[in-house]
């Protein structure tokens, strides 16, 4: 808890404070984060390892998956460390593999909103109504066809997104960001410990 | 000078919201009246998630997003995940929490097990229910949605900073019929969330949910004085926009905040 306040504290010196910025304290402690985030990562390997060879050794439902998984895993990292980075092959496997999977994974979000979209869309409600009016526009001013109906329907289209959508955005986001300060502000004074493993003040949680 | 010249007003700002939140603090402790909480229905609905897992005999599933240790949206899930995993404890329903990120999986790990701890079940604590799943954003989705297809959770909690993934998240949350409470301070996820999730809580409530799941009064405090710095905030930005049509560009209240 004490480091935690200190490093806090020396961010906000760092930041209004000449001296905190002459000292470069924030690039120091970024550079010590960096440092345990690269350790962790080893952190990560012995636990999957550990869950995916507890799955094989017991044979437990799908265990084929979780020896894939494991024999996957470590190939790629020695052949990564035996070839450097940019080796022929560890480069393949990334583009060819990696990124491709990727990229489809990404590509079912369309589907994904569609099915969302319908379900969002039912107008059961009026503020279910008002957003089905809204898409309705916006759809029509991005899409072709829009155009082919009705040549202002981009104008108001910009319009929604341009003033309703930013207003807010800009609202939701104000409140997001004095809400980010009150909990860094409840971790620097000890008020909030639950990342060192507790809850709260410590009492009992209702 | 000894400020930094353009953070002047800055830190007048950051004093005036450490003092509303001190007052406030002080009040809580002294027993006098703070403004309540209103009800946030998305934090109401975590024990109803549970309680329905438990009852269908499935597990719960936790993500708390894919933010870095550093994002706030993840530190203001860590009271959460204390607060679920301490539930699912009492309960004896079982816990999945999953990760991309291996030192929040960590600090997660310490959270889950603190909690079973706490709730007099350590025994029920089981490290392999705390799973890192790739720091490739896809790979921890597929992941999840693995997880999702074999496990079927009962109800899915999506506490974090989300990104792409969070409408893939909810809607195969969904079609598994799984109860959902989407939280998220990225504002170009929160219509996915309320689009695909039963409940979701749109952007500061996520901020407000360990005052609100401790009910302890000096956390509520932070939070009152956090609403009042929005007020003034709210008021500063009318004056801003009065100001602006009568004196244009330069006027005093811009020349004040460039200081």
């Amino acid at each position: 808890m004490f480091i935690t306040a200190v490093s806090g504290l020396v961010v906000v010196f760092s930041r209004y404070f000449q001296l905190g910025e002459q000292w470069n304290l924030t690039t120091t402690l970024d550079r010590w984060s960096l440092v345990s985030a690269a350790f962790a990562i080893g952190l990560g390997l012995g636990n999957l390892t550990r869950i995916h060879y507890r799955n094989v050794k017991r044979r437990r439902e799908h265990w084929p998956f979780s020896l894939y998984l494991i024999i996957v895993m470590w190939a790629y990292m020695i052949l990564g460390l035996y070839q450097d980075v940019e080796g022929t092959h560890f480069r393949w496997i990334y583009d060819a593999v990696l990124m491709q999977l990727s990229a489809t994974i990404y590509g079912i979000i369309a589907f994904y909103i569609s099915s969302a979209a319908y379900r969002a869309f039912k107008i059961r409600t009026r503020e279910a109504a008002v957003m089905m009016i809204a898409a309705v526009i916006v759809m029509f001013g991005v899409a072709p066809i829009g155009d082919a109906i009705w040549a202002n329907w981009g104008k108001v289209s910009d319009w929604i997104m341009n003033y309703l959508n930013v207003a807010g955005r800009r609202g939701i986001l104000l409140g997001a960001y004095l809400g980010s300060f009150a909990v860094a502000m409840r971790i620097i004074l000890g008020l909030e410990r639950a990342h060192l493993g507790g809850i709260g003040t410590g009492t009992t949680i209702q | 000078m000894i400020l930094v010249e353009g953070r002047v007003f800055q830190l007048v700002w950051l004093i005036f919201f450490l003092g509303a939140v001190y007052v406030m603090i002080r009040r809580a402790r002294a027993g006098l009246p703070i403004p309540e909480i209103r009800k946030i229905p998305g934090l109401e609905a975590i024990d109803e998630a549970i309680g329905r897992a438990t009852e269908m005999g499935r597990p719960v599933h936790y993500s708390p997003g894919i933010g870095s240790i550093s994002n706030p949206q993840t530190i203001a899930s860590y009271a959460v995940l204390s607060y679920v995993a301490r539930r699912c404890a009492e309960y004896d329903t079982r816990l999945i929490q999953t990760n991309r990120q291996i030192t929040v999986h960590a600090v997660n790990q310490e959270i889950i097990k603190q909690a079973y701890l706490e709730a007099g079940r350590p025994d029920a604590y089981n490290p392999d229910d705390v799973r890192f799943l790739s720091t490739w954003q896809f790979g921890y989705t597929s992941g999840v949605l693995g997880i999702f297809q074999r496990e079927r959770p009962a109800a899915n909690i999506l506490f974090g900073a989300f990104w792409a993934e969070a409408m893939i998240l909810a809607e195969t949350g969904h079609h598994v019929g799984a109860i959902q409470i989407g939280a998220t301070a990225n504002t170009a996820q929160i219509p996915f969330f309320v689009a695909g999730c039963d409940y979701a809580l749109i952007g500061e409530e996520m901020y407000a949910a360990s005052a609100y799941l401790s009910k302890e009064p000096v956390l509520s405090g932070t939070v009152v004085g956090q609403d009042i710095a929005k007020m003034v905030t709210f008021a500063f930005i009318i004056l801003g926009f009065i100001l602006e049509q009568v004196q244009g560009e330069n006027n005093w209240l811009r020349v004040l905040f460039s200081k």
